[in-house]
């Protein structure tokens, strides 16, 4: 049954990715930035919570002390960086070049700390596996997926009933007429920003417990990230989540019949049919 | 005898916004046509919408009885209608004259493989082309401002400049977009004089224009527009003098 | 003498990738990670026409490399141009790891990881060049070459129409003209630069491996037109002889070569921080 298991497989990594393109996508709907550098932040929170565990800290604090960590790298880069630089009225690319390099800043210094090398989390109780319907899963895997389907529903109900979440909504939509209101985008997008940081820690920490850390693994996974948020359309946590899943399924399914190096391919042929059939997303945010 | 402009029951809305509302009249050739009435009332919607950059609803726009429906801005300006725009939009960093030139159709050059392997040709006609948008620039009267960049011209004369990059086109139909406002006395009186001797060189103009001043002397026609309808068409007179006009138009002030 | 002569040839060829990714992303304005793909993409195809049992001859060879570089860059650059900007980038990220995979897969084509050696040198008219000095003025030439298109370029209407689409696209589209087919143009002209710098890139080094075209080679030629600065000539030199030195000066600090390409990338990062920051122009270029 060896579909079912890439199956099941791919349902897992797509709901960490999912996180990914939701964190993503919660920053880029707000503030308008791609913001290229969250994918050092995820990798980064992967490393944080590898120095705490080895040095015998517990996992759930090493855990909190990583979304920590997140949430301040991300609350930093946003208001040290990409304010100051709308501040000065800078354009588009402009910020695009800066959170580049904040990007190959992070992942470079991780790799000078940390070694280019792949690092392995000490963890054996996530290799202890269930079986049923001959699928195996890890204990890993369905820690992954309780957490991510958890933090996936957190932001949905944080999003539509939380006050916060309809500031954050609001300033999203109409960014000038909050200016001008009470609304404080600048103070908003800081918040967004940490927020979101703090949430893409969570697969940041749980992916590499099976597929362990690499200073440079951030960037496929925000490109599909990003790629699910774009087909889902954006501005829709749902849809973002969905396509996250669905396109994971899609790459692991494609082991069938091609070698797993060429996944990047199956992220990209998605994209290539969204851009020339539907460039708007299935469910983009009604205007 | 088709009309010269055809503009047929346009229709445009945004959102919950009907911009234009079986919106219809003709331009006649050789005339100088206002476009008036309060704000919101849809007329530069009118002009995105003949000029390519938007697309109505319903409703069709027709040039010398050839639709214009669907085709882009720029297959509509060689189709020979321009226009200017409210916020002026001139490439700021550039000079007078480059703005005059990034107008003028069917240069030498103006990709990259002419650029490499014909220099010389491209160096001669560039020069020529230069001559044309000098003239120009003269016709406006602003020759001697030819070398300044655009960030370093006054209002009044980045106005100028605007009519200058229409002209440059070779368009007929002329639509200029509210080509008088924020001008001085003096410099009003200038524009009006161009719009004029412009009208005797063969153009057609329909301008959008607040200033009841303006619209008597170079108006021929007035067209007075409210919410994405017209409302009313006539002689300047006739619809200055109008009073139900006047209140729509003020507010009921006078 | 020939470590002067290496340190010119190679920042001669970076030159001409200075040129090409100043057109994209300092005249044109698009975000581009993947120019280092393009010229991947150029020094696999010169190396492939040299060493195929029937070889053809350098000059062609490089004819069909910058035929192929500029094709890539215009499907690539063709839809997207259409939709938002940011699109572009998800395009450009995906056609760097997509070529990187490319080159490190596809074994029979591009000798997979390992690479590709023994590319003969380049040979003018039946000529080999194989003095460094020779290779030197090639490149020199190529450089030369290189410099007056993008000179005779810029000076010429097309030119002036490329730093008005960079201003305002609507503004041109009123003045009838056609914005999309400049950038596609520029963007084909961009990958003609980077597949003519590949051809000389791999007959120079004689052997290319994927790890000179991959996604931090972009973030070097990014920082290259950052630092040297945008939309001028002066800038797509300077940039690239700068940042070709700072190699040599990080070999004078005693640092592991583990950590020494950690080290040149995270000062890429850094510089471009701190130009986007303070100094947005570059050293010789006009404001990004």
């Amino acid at each position: 049954m060896l579909w079912l298991q890439l199956l099941v497989n791919g349902l897992v990594t797509g709901c960490a990715l999912g996180v990914v393109a939701i964190s993503f996508s919660l920053i880029y709907a707000t503030t308008k930035i791609f913001h290229v550098a969250h994918a050092g932040v995820y990798t980064m929170s992967g490393y944080i919570a590898w120095s705490l565990v080895t040095r015998g800290v517990p996992d759930l604090l090493a855990l909190l002390m990583a979304m920590a960590a997140a949430t301040v790298l991300g609350a930093l880069i946003q208001s040290q960086l990409y304010a100051r630089l709308e501040r000065r009225r800078a354009t588009h690319l402009v910020i695009l070049i800066a959170s580049l390099g904040t990007l190959a800043v992070i992942q470079n210094i991780l790799a000078a700390v940390y070694t280019p090398n792949i690092l392995q989390f000490p963890e054996p109780w996530g290799a202890n596996v269930i079986a049923f319907a001959g699928v195996r899963l890890t204990w890993t895997q369905v820690l992954t997926v309780a957490v991510c389907l958890a933090a996936f529903g957190a932001v949905v109900w944080f999003a539509h009933f939380t006050i916060l979440g309809k500031r954050i909504r609001a300033v999203a939509s109409n960014p000038f007429l909050a200016q001008i209101t009470r609304l404080q985008p600048q103070t908003v997008y800081v918040i967004v920003v940490a927020i979101a940081s703090a949430i893409v820690a969570l697969p940041g920490v749980l992916v590499p417990l099976d597929f362990g850390l690499q200073p440079y693994g951030g960037v496929t996974p925000l490109l599909t990230a990003t790629i699910a948020m774009i087909a889902g359309g954006v501005g829709s946590i749902g849809g973002a989540f969905l396509l996250a899943v669905g396109i994971a399924v899609l790459q692991n399914l494609s082991l069938l019949v091609m070698p797993g190096e060429w996944s990047i391919g199956i992220t990209f042929f998605v994209f290539v049919i969204f851009m020339l059939f539907r460039p708007t997303g299935l469910f983009a945010a009604a205007r | 005898m088709t009309a010269y402009l055809e503009v047929t029951g346009l229709n445009k809305s945004f959102g919950g916004l009907q911009a234009l509302r079986d919106c219809s009249f003709t331009i006649t050739q050789g005339r100088i046509t206002c476009l008036v009435g309060p704000n919101g009332a849809g007329k530069t919607t009118i002009f995105n919408a003949i000029t390519g950059f938007l697309r109505p609803d319903t409703g069709s726009v027709a040039y010398r009885g050839n639709p214009l429906d669907g085709l882009s801005p720029q297959a509509i300006v060689r189709h020979g209608i321009a226009r200017t725009f409210q916020n002026l939009r001139l490439f700021a960093d550039l000079t007078a004259l480059d703005n005059v030139l990034i107008g003028i159709n069917g240069q030498f050059a103006e990709e990259p493989l002419g650029a490499i392997f014909r220099p010389f040709h491209a160096a001669s006609t560039q020069r020529r082309r230069s001559a044309e948008a000098l003239t120009i620039l003269d016709h406006v009267g602003l020759a001697d401002r030819a070398r300044e960049l655009v960030r370093n011209l006054s209002y009044g004369e980045q106005k100028l400049l605007t009519v200058a990059r229409v002209l440059a086109t070779g368009a007929e139909l002329l639509l200029l977009d509210e080509p008088a406002s924020g001008m001085s006395a003096g410099a009003l009186d200038n524009i009006m004089a161009l719009l004029r001797r412009l009208q005797t060189e063969g153009k057609t103009l329909l301008v959008v224009e607040h200033n009841t001043r303006v619209v008597q002397q170079i108006a021929d026609d007035v067209l007075f527009l409210h919410q994405g309808h017209l409302m009313a068409q006539g002689t300047p007179q006739e619809i200055i003098a109008d009073p139900a006009l006047a209140e729509i138009y003020f507010g009921g002030a006078i | 003498m020939d470590f002067w002569f290496s340190y010119v040839t190679l920042a001669a060829i970076y030159v001409l990738l200075g040129l090409s990714t100043n057109l994209l992303v300092g005249i044109v304005g698009i975000f581009s990670v993947s120019q280092a793909a393009v010229f991947g993409v150029g020094a696999y195809v010169v190396a492939h026409f040299l060493m195929a049992t029937n070889p053809i001859s350098f000059l062609p060879a490089l004819g069909i490399s910058a035929l192929c570089c500029i094709l890539l860059n215009v499907i690539v650059t063709l839809p997207s141009l259409r939709v938002s900007g940011d699109y572009f980038v998800v395009t450009s990220f995906g056609i760097q790891l997509l070529a990187t995979a490319v080159f490190t897969n596809w074994t029979e084509g591009t000798g997979g990881a390992n690479g590709l050696p023994g590319i003969p040198p380049p040979d003018l008219f039946h000529r080999p060049l194989e003095e460094t000095w020779q290779l030197m003025v090639l490149c020199l030439a190529g450089l030369a070459l290189g410099c007056l298109c993008f000179f005779l370029i810029m000076r010429a209407p097309y030119g002036r129409l490329l730093r008005a689409i960079r201003e305002d696209e609507l503004a041109i589209a009123a003045a009838g003209k056609n914005v999309l087919r400049a950038k596609v143009s520029a963007a084909a002209l961009a990958g003609a630069f980077a597949g003519v710098a590949g051809g000389l890139y791999a007959t120079f080094l004689s052997f290319i491996d994927p790890s000179s075209f991959d996604l931090d080679a972009s973030i070097l030629l990014l920082t290259m037109v950052v630092v040297g600065g945008a939309r001028t000539l002066a800038g797509s030199i300077i940039g690239p002889f700068l940042l070709l030195a700072l190699p040599q000066l990080l070999t004078l600090v005693d640092i592991p070569s583990t950590f020494a390409a950690a080290m040149r990338q995270l000062i890429y990062g850094v510089l471009l921080i701190v130009f986007m920051l303070f100094r947005p122009q570059g050293l010789a270029g006009e404001r990004l």
